[in-house]
């Protein structure tokens, strides 16, 4: 009798074993797919890796170049500024000169031509006034460069990771990159006075709490 | 009233352009600094400075630390405060006014509104 339970066992057995080399047959064709989809994908992970690394040891420069063009048109500027202050001087030392030809001569011409430096020098300070636009660039900048520094900081946290040691070409060294500029990364050139409205209203806002608390204050004093 | 006004920012071309605006409104008298920092040495060493127009964005010492370095002093602490930014959003308005600046310009400005705020300020004071 137990005889017959142990062959039975053994029979039960060698059918489960035969189910396993059936699902194993099935699975070998799927196994050598995931291997030949891994050969293929090494090399290219590789070349994902080493277009990583040679973007992220190209960021210094980027900020270094993004940094030279803040400060030639820094350069730029202030030249512009002397020109702008040279032709105020002429243009004040013409206007001088045709107000006492006018006192003198009288002539219509001369006001007309008064009027026309009064022109010329609202447009030089219009000139003035437009010339903001770089420092709102310069801080524009610095925010692209504050943020060029970050991704290489991940990038190169992540390479390291990946390749289990240091690399120096990939570590963020400080000196890399120029002095991290105190910005506003919304500085926006906008000529639309929607954002001088806005304080304005918050500022009189002000005025009138501080206006109210001082009342109250006073009240509390009686 | 006389004023001598301590332009601050870090940048060469709005501390120009701030001292040439000052200038064709009627303003001749005007000192620089680079940064907060140097704003509080200037402020501490020159008793005929009576107006500051700060920035907000500047290194080591901003033009909020400025304004609150300034409100907690004894000896310059009422001196009035005029912050000229490119920072043009509610909360950055309200954290200024918050820390007792007189009024708030937004780059890019003309001297016309720097005129404005200016006599805003002074009439105030009076």
């Amino acid at each position: 009798m137990d005889q017959k339970i142990s062959m039975e066992n053994i029979f039960q057995k060698l059918g489960d074993l035969k189910s396993f080399f059936i699902y194993g047959q099935k699975l070998i064709p799927i196994l050598q797919k995931i291997l030949d989809f891994m050969q293929d994908t090494v090399p290219l992970l590789e070349n994902v890796n080493r277009s990583i690394q040679e973007s992220t040891s190209k960021m210094p420069k980027a900020a270094l170049q993004i940094n030279s063009v803040t400060n030639a048109t820094e350069v730029a500027t202030t030249e512009i500024l002397d020109i702008v202050d040279g032709m105020a001087v002429d243009v004040q030392g013409m206007q001088s000169k045709l107000e006492s030809l006018k006192e003198k001569i009288g002539d219509d011409d001369i006001a007309s031509l008064l009027a026309l430096v009064v022109k010329i020098q609202e447009r030089m300070m219009n000139i003035t006034i437009s010339l903001q636009v770089q420092d709102i660039t310069a801080q524009q900048l610095s925010s692209v460069n504050h943020l060029i520094q970050s991704i290489q900081e991940k990038l190169g946290g992540l390479l390291t990771e990946l390749d289990n040691k240091e690399n120096d070409e990939l570590t963020v060294d400080d000196h890399q990159f120029p002095r991290d500029a105190a910005f506003n990364a919304d500085a926006r050139y906008d000529k639309n006075t929607n954002s001088q409205e806005l304080v304005d209203s918050l500022v009189a806002d002000n005025l009138t709490k501080a206006s109210q608390a001082e009342i109250d204050k006073l009240f509390a004093k009686q | 009233m006389a004023l001598k006004f301590l332009v601050v920012d870090d940048s060469v071309t709005m501390r120009r352009i701030v001292a040439n605006s000052l200038k064709t409104i009627g303003h001749d008298h005007f000192v620089e600094a680079g940064d907060g920092r140097e704003a509080l040495a200037k402020l501490s060493t020159d008793d005929t400075i009576n107006f500051v127009i700060t920035d907000w964005n500047m290194p080591d010492v901003s033009g909020l630390e400025l304004v609150k370095a300034i409100r907690s002093n004894d000896k310059f602490g009422t001196i009035p405060i005029l912050m000229v930014t490119t920072r043009g959003l509610k909360e950055d308005i309200v954290e200024a006014l918050q820390a007792k600046v007189n009024n708030y310009v937004v780059k890019p400005f003309t001297p016309q509104i720097l005129k404005e705020k200016i006599e805003q300020i002074i009439s105030s004071a009076v």
